[in-house]
């Protein structure tokens, strides 16, 4: 059983994206908050906050939108305090 | 002196100058309480993505101001008694940035 579980993990993991991209290659895309000309990072600008939003208003995991860890925590931050003032 | 932002939501059915006395009442607060208003901002009549209250909507209020932890426990504890308030929120930032208005820019 345990050996079952190592090869699904191995396989799953960017198994979407390896589709797109030639084999071998190690699929890498800059942040895109972060860098000289970042857009601000802020609870009042929802045009932004809104791009990193599924339909259903939940936020979209990092691995799908590159976006840093430091980076993350602080979208997660200022899109639930736009949450709380019924902003999105 | 810390640098805070507040803002608060107010209910629908308010006049203007029902509102104008909302604000003034809040920066008096702030004068009062060793605080210093630095801009203020009204982002006007919004509909609210979700119902607060039994409200649909409401107009949004802003204020930008220096101050030290008492004026904000001053400012929290008005805003809890307040029945003309939906809802508030108080934040700490490190600068202000007194230049951009994230809801103003939609005539262009």
């Amino acid at each position: 059983m345990k050996k079952r579980k190592n090869i699904k993990k191995k396989g799953s993991s960017f198994s979407k994206l390896s589709l797109f991209t030639k084999p071998g290659m190690k699929f890498f895309k800059p942040c895109p908050l972060s860098g000289k000309d970042a857009p601000i990072l802020d609870y009042k600008n929802i045009r932004l906050l809104k791009k990193y939003l599924s339909e259903s208003g939940r936020i979209l995991p990092s691995r799908i939108t590159f976006v840093s860890q430091k980076k993350q925590k602080e979208l997660a931050k200022s899109i639930k305090r736009a949450r709380l003032l019924a902003l999105i | 002196m810390n640098c805070y932002e507040h803002t608060f939501i107010t209910k629908q059915d308010l006049s203007v100058d029902q509102n104008k006395s909302v604000i003034n009442k809040y920066s008096e607060i702030i004068n009062k309480n060793s605080g210093k208003i630095l801009k203020v901002e009204e982002w006007g009549l919004k509909n609210l993505t979700h119902k607060i209250k039994n409200n649909k909507k409401g107009f949004y209020f802003h204020i930008k101001f220096e101050g030290v932890g008492e004026t904000i426990d001053e400012l929290e504890k008005a805003a809890n008694i307040d029945e003309n308030l939906i809802r508030y929120l108080s934040v700490k930032v490190k600068k202000h940035d007194l230049e951009t208005n994230f809801f103003e820019k939609r005539e262009g």
